[in-house]
């Protein structure tokens, strides 16, 4: 689904952001890129809506080049939804807000309509249609402009830092969305400097460290190279960290969350059969 | 030890607003602890943040009524620039309190401000930027620091007032996670070895748990819960109910001890959580 071969990319000023940086991504897949500020996530980031083209290599997207497709089409492809909503909501209701793209892609009344109600009730704002979207909290607002997004019937989604700035519970609800557009087939790359969220629902991840990509893969085995991490100036989830000494004994391996540890812990000390009767099924 | 915050029957309503923003809260502070208040958005922490240090009712409009008394003096009647010398505020995002080019101009504004002769002006600076562990970058312009950094930069602005108390709002919302650390760490520093006392309202639960000796819990403008931060974290319905985070090492054990598995105290660190975890296997004599 997206493809990055070579991809280096240096700024007017010389500044070499992005250094020969390749991978994939399939469809489908829920992707996490994490690193520190700096790292070259909001470079590379720019690359998938086509803002930047590389100064070498390539990026495809769906199978369009990134350097040669046109915005509208790549639009089309991917969506984004930034950190802060704000910056992308400009119209006095819900409604107008969620229809501006699908107008903008040339569709006309029922079929606007429809995309609409579909992309409202995904992110559960049915009921706000008809709200100005400023009368609405943070975590509303957020879930807003994911809509406007959604309604470009975009294939991936990237969603950059969405839970920054949110409080605990609506970081969980806007999670909680994206999960099910992921089990919907949604293609998710997740740009964050959270580990727990990470931990918590991606399937791979991708760690950028001064540009370079400095590892990829499943998390248990992202999350095991404690080298390479503190490197890119991050820490392992708190949960890895805590089993670490034991993954190292071959015991708890491919831990991630409390609960798959609570799980894993109750096994070894009361055994398969006792383990089953204390957990909720 | 003496009390030096103490917020009594304090309720405050935004302009018109019907609903309070704090609802008759109490809180008390004594001189050197540390504490951390949290709760969800909306919860009132902003508003507190701004009624110690005299902004409400000085420069917000609306409705109140109690009183708060910092180093017995009553904020309402009390000017503000005097109570800055009480009550040192670091505010959420570093980019918008921050108003010189450079480190030093920038710890110095405050001093500026009240007017202090430039042979007292510089030990402080020096001091404040020791304290904070960034001396190294005081000629530095503040658009090449980390956010990280620049967060030290506010914090040392006020820390040059010489402040008794450090009243901070959301102090690493807008940092990673190393950063947010680094910030902890200069709190921590500031309150065992030179006895500041602290006042963090924060949202992010596991990293400040570790830190703070007492955990005040905000909801709808009331104080709901106030203990140290492991009696905190083994309350899960109250977590929950407020929409706070639940520190993942904290939620490990407690499923374990209900679970009937762990009956000690909930670690709060990752370096707790492994002596423990050892503890545990060791009993049962595994590894």
């Amino acid at each position: 689904m997206i493809r990055a071969e070579n991809l280096s990319f240096t700024y007017p000023n010389g500044l070499q952001a992005l250094k020969d940086i390749s991978f994939h991504i399939k469809k489908g897949e829920f992707a996490a890129i994490i690193g520190r500020n700096g790292s070259g996530k909001t470079t590379l980031l720019k690359h998938f809506n086509g803002l930047l083209k590389p100064t070498s290599g390539r990026l495809l997207i769906a199978g369009l080049d990134t350097a040669r497709a046109r915005t509208a089409e790549l639009a089309r492809k991917v969506g984004f939804l930034f950190q802060n909503p704000d910056h992308q909501i400009f119209l006095p209701t819900v409604a107008q807000e969620i229809a501006f793209g699908p107008r903008n892609l040339g569709l006309k009344g029922r079929e606007i309509e429809r995309r609409v109600a579909e992309a409202a009730a995904q992110v559960g704002l049915t009921e706000y249609l008809d709200a100005s979207p400023w009368k609405l909290g943070k975590g509303l607002r957020q879930r807003v402009a994911l809509a406007s997004v959604l309604a470009m019937g975009p294939d991936i989604l990237v969603l950059d830092e969405p839970t920054t700035g949110q409080d605990y519970r609506q970081a969980r609800e806007i999670m909680a969305i994206t999960k099910a557009l992921h089990r919907k087939g949604h293609t998710i790359i997740l740009v964050t400097h959270d580990m727990e969220l990470v931990a918590r629902y991606a399937e791979k991840a991708l760690v950028l460290g001064g540009g370079r990509l400095l590892l990829q893969g499943p998390l248990t085995e992202v999350f095991s190279r404690d080298d390479v991490l503190a490197e890119a100036g991050l820490l392992p989830p708190a949960v890895l960290r805590l089993t670490a000494p034991y993954r190292k004994a071959g015991l708890i391996p491919g831990v991630l969350t409390p609960e798959d540890l609570f799980r894993e812990v109750c096994t070894i000390l009361r055994g398969e059969d006792h383990a089953a009767r204390i957990l909720p099924a | 030890m003496e009390t030096l915050i103490e917020v009594q029957n304090f309720t405050f309503y935004y302009g018109e607003s019907p609903v309070p923003a704090l609802a008759d809260l109490n809180l008390t502070v004594r001189r050197g602890e540390f504490v951390g208040i949290t709760g969800p958005t909306g919860a009132g922490k902003t508003t507190l943040a701004l009624a110690l240090n005299g902004v409400i009712p000085h420069f917000q409009g609306g409705r109140w009524s109690g009183r708060v008394v910092v180093a017995g003096m009553d904020t309402a009647e009390t000017p503000c620039s005097r109570l800055a010398r009480i009550i040192g505020s670091v505010f959420q995002d570093p980019e918008a309190q921050l108003v010189a080019t450079d480190v030093e101009e920038e710890v110095a504004f405050g001093l500026e401000n009240q007017a202090l002769p430039r042979e007292e002006m510089l030990p402080r600076i020096e001091e404040a930027l020791t304290m904070v562990g960034i001396r190294d970058l005081r000629h530095r312009s503040l658009k090449e620091l980390s956010g990280g950094q620049k967060q030290r930069v506010a914090i040392a602005a006020a820390l040059a007032m010489r402040p008794a108390v450090l009243v901070l709002d959301e102090p690493t919302s807008e940092l990673d996670p190393q950063g947010t650390q680094d910030v902890m760490e200069v709190l921590r520093l500031l309150n065992r070895e030179h006895h500041l006392t602290i006042v963090l309202l924060e949202q992010k639960l596991a990293a400040m748990a570790p830190y703070i000796s007492r955990l005040v819990c905000l909801h709808e403008g009331r104080v709901v819960a106030d203990a140290p931060p492991r009696e905190i974290l083994r309350r899960e319905k109250l977590l929950r109910e407020l929409g706070l985070e639940d520190p993942p090492v904290a939620a490990f054990f407690r499923q374990l001890q209900r679970a009937g598995l762990y009956s000690r105290d909930l670690p709060l660190t990752v370096e707790e959580g492994r002596e423990e975890l050892g503890r545990l296997f060791a009993k049962e004599g595994i590894l």
